[in-house]
């Protein structure tokens, strides 16, 4: 399992699912463990690039699923969803604690807010043998994860264990120490911490700026969800109106149903198609019983007694393209209309809480850190930044890529080498299908017998069946990948690896051809001079040509004839149990 | 004592259960057993590999790949499949039998469909036999037979054959002419027949001269055959006229660089 071995490391020729995840998750790595049966190590190698695999698995956006070939043919694959499983697997069979790296670096680095780009930058400069301690100001450590997500999308437990795990690593995490208050960019230098790195992402929800906003019973989502996982009793009353099309105007709208809510309406200014919200969300949403308004904004909210009675709206139709590309909505005057309501609660949008931090490092608008976007330095030397106080509110998983990119240049920076060398690479996205038509073209895919996992009760023994079952599902679901790129680089194997290449003996050539004709990758060509030539970015080292050669002129370079033929006699003197 | 077959499995990278993994190198029980030879795709099993795995003393020798149309490499296992069926025909030449011999299909998460063909090949293997190859005293004719094969599945003209097969048949040649699979059997299947022939003679006279006659007592075969095929080596460079005794010419093999 040596990272060294695999001929592709630096290679950055990748599959559109890996090229389009912002924390360069080895997709295609785990997905081919998968179709093997490999849980525990695919979720193994999803740890080398990042800690969250559950809770990505439950909550990411999936840039990789939408990037993914298979949907030229039919679906994408359900990559989000193996994820899920495979740490599900992993967490309830039982994670096996790892062991602390141990520290190689004196210099200690701080880390503000215990977010996914916070926790990252710990997991990945923990990784790297720095003492780092993590300074979170709600009471669990977690941030958005922990707070603004709700139970029923990502149950804490979940975001409790991949916690865990990176204190396991070592990573210390103190809770209850608010930045600005209790400690300081000063303090913590004066502490010994020789780097920092702020990520208290956006925590603040945006204020609707209409009249009646203060009144009893209007609710900010962010704050909303923050009472409600504290534990914090909220009356929603019966008739709850959210005001937008976000993440968590729908997480707000949910959480209301099960607060007791008996109607819950989304309004929203733009129509379905401009919905910021996960496609799935919406649906789920609807289904829950959530009714959605288009094409309208509120005007006012009016009160009675303190206490909100009614919201008055007004219709809106899209113009033209605004700078987000989306439709920008247009009032139509006189469209006045209101409905009736116990609850409003406004998902309009999340802030950065930025009056903590030194204005020195804030932008002109004073709504995030300015940063070097691609080393992520502050203008102060040694402290650094990233997540939603540098990107305004993002998501998660680019949340983690920032934190990993953080923690590279900190490293750098504590090394004293140059933060820019080599930081920017290209990636080139490769499929590498010869022949899209083959696969196109080919009868239907031989299906896995239809397994119904219901969430009926069932004795240890059926558990077990059904677990055995859904892997078996998952397995199937893996195979529809269609391994764009050359190597999976899941850095399993030695000798039997898809970074083998098969080597051409040109004293032995003859330019048959027969070798391109079999190569089910089109890795191999003739040059000028009729000599075949392996292109070694592409080939996947199956071995094919090898079989193939008439004249026997390709062998392996690992995986030799000589090499099976020893195996084989090592297999036929093997005694047997 | 039962008789326990020695079966080789060329089984794909992704395609082999890890329960059946386990069972090879370990004491779990409840999982069949065979001697499990792990490769990418088993589009990379050289025909010449099975051969000599035979030559070894194994009794049977099953690959197991992706179920077509699904492959890793998209076609892989079709690939290997062609390897086979010639191979089937080339091992039925020397003698042994070719139902030690198998192809199939499952994917990794199909436990059960590996451990029922196994078992089913296990089966067919134990009811054949030992292989003739194993054991202390191997039949040496057959023993001859399969290196001869071997020669024959290493040489060129068996392997473009293979290897064009899938192009010619599916696709057409380079003016677009697709070849009849009944008609590409027919040469496939004459090009076995006599290409064995002709590496057995090539095999006989290097060990000692040999005469038309005497080569056509030892292989069964009519002298007149044996005469064309000897043609067809001296014209290959393959085969000289060593001496003549009495009135028959004695044959010797040369050398090939």
């Amino acid at each position: 399992m040596t990272v060294v071995s695999c001929a592709f490391k630096n290679k950055r020729r990748l599959p559109p699912c890996r090229a389009a995840c912002p924390a360069d998750v080895n997709v295609q790595g785990y997905i081919a463990l998968l179709q093997q049966g490999k849980f525990k190590e695919s979720v193994e190698l999803i740890r080398k690039s990042m800690p969250f695999p559950a809770i990505c698995g439950r909550v990411c956006f999936s840039p990789c699923q939408d990037a993914c070939s298979r949907k030229n043919i039919d679906q994408p694959v359900g990559i989000r969803y193996l994820k899920r499983l495979a740490a599900d697997i992993e967490r309830e069979q039982g994670r096996i604690k790892p062991d602390p790296i141990p520290k190689t670096h004196s210099e200690k680095v701080a880390i503000v807010g215990a977010g996914p780009a916070g926790l990252s930058a710990a997991y990945e400069l923990v990784k790297l043998g720095y003492p780092v301690t993590v300074f979170e100001r709600m009471p669990e450590p977690g941030g958005i994860m922990r707070y603004g997500i709700p139970d029923y999308r990502l149950q804490k437990f979940v975001v409790a264990n991949e916690i865990a795990y990176i204190q396991d690593l070592g990573v210390e995490i103190k809770t209850g120490v608010e930045f600005g208050k209790d400690v300081q960019l000063d303090s913590l230098r004066n502490e010994g911490y020789e780097a920092i790195f702020i990520a208290n992402g956006a925590q603040v929800s945006r204020k609707l700026g209409i009249p009646g906003e203060d009144l009893k019973g209007v609710f900010h989502a962010v704050e909303f969800l923050r009472h409600v996982s504290l534990g914090k009793t909220v009356d929603v009353g019966e008739k709850v109106a959210v005001i937008g099309g976000g993440n968590s105007a729908i997480d707000g709208a949910c959480t209301s149903l099960r607060l007791g809510a008996k109607e819950v309406t989304i309004l929203y200014r733009r129509s379905r198609n401009e919905m910021p919200a996960l496609p799935h969300e919406i649906e789920a949403a609807k289904e829950e019983g959530v009714k959605f308004h288009f094409l309208v904004a509120p005007k006012q909210i009016i009160g009675e007694g303190g206490r909100i009675k009614l919201i008055e709206c007004l219709r809106m139709e899209l113009g033209e393209p605004d700078a987000s590309g989306r439709r920008r909505p247009v009032p139509i005057q006189g469209t006045e209309h209101t409905y009736e309501v116990d609850t409003v609660i406004a998902g309009i949008g999340q802030l950065s809480e930025t009056s903590c931090l030194p204005s020195i490092l804030l932008d002109e608008r004073a709504r995030a850190i300015s940063v070097d976007p691609l080393t992520l330095e502050t203008k102060i030397p040694s402290v650094f930044a990233g997540g939603d106080i540098v990107t305004g509110p993002a998501s998660i998983i680019e949340a983690i890529g920032a934190g990993k990119r953080a923690a590279v240049s900190i490293d750098r920076y504590l090394n004293g080498e140059d933060l820019r060398t080599g930081i920017e690479e290209e990636i080139e996205e490769t499929i590498w299908v010869k022949d899209w038509e083959k696969i196109t073209k080919k009868p239907e895919r031989y299906t896995a017998p239809h397994v119904d996992i219901g969430r009926q009760k069932v004795s240890f023994e059926e558990a077990d069946e059904l677990l055995a079952k859904t892997k078996e599902v998952a397995m199937f679901e893996a195979r529809r990948c269609l391994e764009c790129g050359s190597c999976t680089e899941c850095l399993e194997r030695e000798e039997l690896c898809e970074a083998d290449k098969a080597v051409v003996d040109e004293t032995l050539c003859t330019g048959c051809n027969v070798c391109a004709v079999v190569c089910p990758i089109g890795a191999i060509k003739k040059n000028e001079i009729g000599i075949a030539q392996v292109d070694e970015d592409m080939c996947k080292g199956c071995g094919t040509c090898s079989a193939s050669c008439p004249e026997r002129a390709i062998t392996m370079r690992r995986f030799t004839d000589a090499q099976i033929v020893t195996n084989v006699i090592a297999a036929l003197g093997r005694e047997f149990a | 004592m039962m008789f326990r077959p020695k079966i080789i499995g060329f089984i794909c990278n992704w395609s082999l259960p890890t329960e059946v993994d386990l069972a090879n190198t370990s004491r779990i029980h409840g999982y069949p057993k065979i001697r499990v030879v792990r490769v990418m795709c088993v589009g990379r099993i050289d025909p010449v590999i099975v051969l000599e795995t035979f030559a070894k003393g194994a009794d049977g020798v099953l690959v197991i790949g992706c179920h077509p149309p699904d492959c890793h490499y998209i076609e892989g296992n079709l690939q290997a499949e062609r390897k086979i069926e010639m191979l089937k025909k080339l091992i039925s030449q020397t003698g042994l039998e070719p139902e030690r011999l198998r192809v199939d299909w499952a994917y990794a998460s199909e436990v059960e469909r590996f451990t029922k063909i196994i078992n089913d090949f296990r089966n067919q293997v134990t009811a054949l036999g030992q292989s003739p190859l194993a054991g202390e005293k191997p039949d040496e004719n057959i023993l001859a037979g399969i290196m001869a094969a071997k020669v024959v599945a290493g040489d060129s003209r068996l392997r473009t054959l293979v290897g064009r097969e899938k192009k010619l048949v599916e696709e057409g040649d380079v003016y677009g002419e697709k070849v009849g699979q009944e008609e590409f059997d027919k040469v496939m299947d004459e090009s076995i027949d006599v290409e064995y022939v002709r590496s057995r003679i090539h095999l006989l006279v290097k060990d000692k001269p040999m005469s038309v006659e005497g080569l056509a007592k030892h292989l069964g075969l009519d002298p007149k055959n044996v005469l064309r095929h000897i043609v067809v080596l001296r014209q290959r460079g393959l085969l000289a006229l060593d001496r003549i005794e009495g009135e028959d010419p004695i044959y010797i093999a040369l050398e090939v660089m």
